[in-house]
């Protein structure tokens, strides 16, 4: 299995730049490399135990849109959304201490975000939209739903990003595109990923710091336009 | 923020940070500059994974940080609540770092059992001839540091971490300050 990820990772590092373009068009969340047991979760989780606001901040801004995905999947009114997105996080963090750590952070956060939808749904008195629930969470395709009800702006601005980012992507130096796609792409570690290019950890993690800083500088402006609007 | 600590964060969202590295970033004073790397970064992987869609849902993404607050306790944003929390850090700052040191002198003091300035001479040429007298001061001042309340501990302990950090920038040269840093924690953080 491992061997098999390796071998296909070191073909696309190794094919040309053009070929291990990342494909815009097709979903890929189902692989993403987040969704397994983040130690980093479980630290941010101990640290707002202790009362780290700062920590639990973190939390949200990684996992809102994921979390808004799974309401948009109940309600098709982005209000709504927003308001249930915003009332996930208030329950998770009044009941972070009895998150046990049995499953990932994410897994606990989407079974919460899913009983949210439901249960407005139902003191609404209408009938889930949708059937999907925490177990297919991970494996639905939002993406058309998404598409659907978003603003032709929205539509516009989000297509001008993702052209940015395959550009920014594609004027990366070669080292620092491979280090960086095997990781978000292929969802390696930097143990395998230093395997892969023959080079120390710490380059590994320096390169893939260097192509996300300059991926961000090329879509900075575009980033903020969006936050803002 | 500097570039180590932006790398440190970039290895944060790799799960690739250990936890002295995230205790670090969260002790950084200017938590809406990690704030706003973090949330940049984060919607760079989202439009990469597909997820990107949904932060169109969620408009401004920090509304959903203030909302979530608003809701808690009446709108008290993590940066200010923080900001609110250093400052009542500052306000202890010296009062801290003077019983801190009375600690010491008061713990270093007992363990000679306070001589007199004749006796301490007769010590002091004592000390200079005794291989152990360096683990015995140190011994002392960890009984002293039992002593202190959690606000001295804490106190110690940012103090620590701040070390840890200078050290860290040293190029690998911050093994001592992890180390010092680890032994505080056993004692009860």
């Amino acid at each position: 299995m491992m061997h098999s990820i390796l071998k296909r990772a070191v073909t696309q590092a190794t094919e040309p730049a053009s070929a291990g373009k990342p494909s815009m068009t097709s979903s890929i969340d189902q692989t993403a490399p987040d969704q397994g047991d983040s130690q980093t979760d479980l630290q941010l989780v101990r640290k707002v135990r202790n009362g780290d606001r700062a920590a639990f901040d973190l939390l949200v801004l990684k996992y809102q849109s994921r979390v808004a995905s799974i309401i948009s999947r109940y309600v098709f009114d982005s209000h709504e959304v927003m308001d249930l997105t915003q009332e996930t996080f208030v329950k998770a963090f009044r009941a972070i201490d009895r998150f046990r750590g049995d499953s990932a952070f994410y897994t606990w956060l989407y079974r919460i975000a899913v009983n949210t939808a439901k249960n407005y749904l139902e003191a609404r008195s209408r009938r889930p939209q949708s059937s999907a629930d925490s177990a297919d969470a991970e494996n639905y395709d939002d993406g058309q739903r998404l598409r659907d009800i978003a603003s032709p702006e929205k539509l516009l601005q989000r297509d001008q990003l993702q052209r940015a980012l395959n550009k920014a992507i594609d004027a990366l130096p070669e080292e620092l595109r491979s280090a960086f796609l095997l990781r978000e792409y292929d969802g390696l570690s930097y143990e395998d990923i230093a395997r892969i290019l023959e080079c120390p950890i710490g380059t590994v993690r320096s390169r893939i710091f260097r192509a996300r800083d300059a991926v961000d500088r090329h879509l900075g402006p575009l980033l903020n336009h969006s936050a803002s609007n | 923020m500097d570039d180590r600590l932006r790398e440190t964060l970039s290895a944060m969202m790799d799960d690739e940070a250990d936890e002295l590295a995230v205790r670090r970033l969260l002790s950084f004073s200017d938590q809406d500059e990690v704030r706003g790397q973090w949330q940049r970064w984060q919607q760079i992987h989202d439009l990469m994974h597909g997820t990107g869609a949904a932060a169109d849902l969620v408009s401004p993404a920090a509304d959903v940080s203030a909302g979530v607050w608003q809701r808690l306790d009446g709108g008290v944003p993590a940066s200010e609540h923080n900001a609110a929390k250093a400052a009542g850090r500052q306000r202890w700052h010296w009062p801290a770092v003077a019983m801190i040191a009375m600690a010491l002198v008061v713990g270093f003091g007992a363990g000679s059992g306070w001589q007199s300035a004749g006796e301490l001479e007769l010590v002091t040429a004592q000390t200079t001839a005794e291989p152990n007298a360096t683990a015995t001061a140190a011994s002392v001042s960890e009984v002293s540091l039992q002593g202190l309340d959690d606000r001295q501990r804490q106190q110690i302990h940012r103090y620590l971490l701040e070390h840890a950090q200078h050290n860290s920038v040293g190029a690998g040269r911050g093994s001592v300050g992890y180390a010092r840093l680890v032994s505080v924690d056993t004692g009860g953080y």
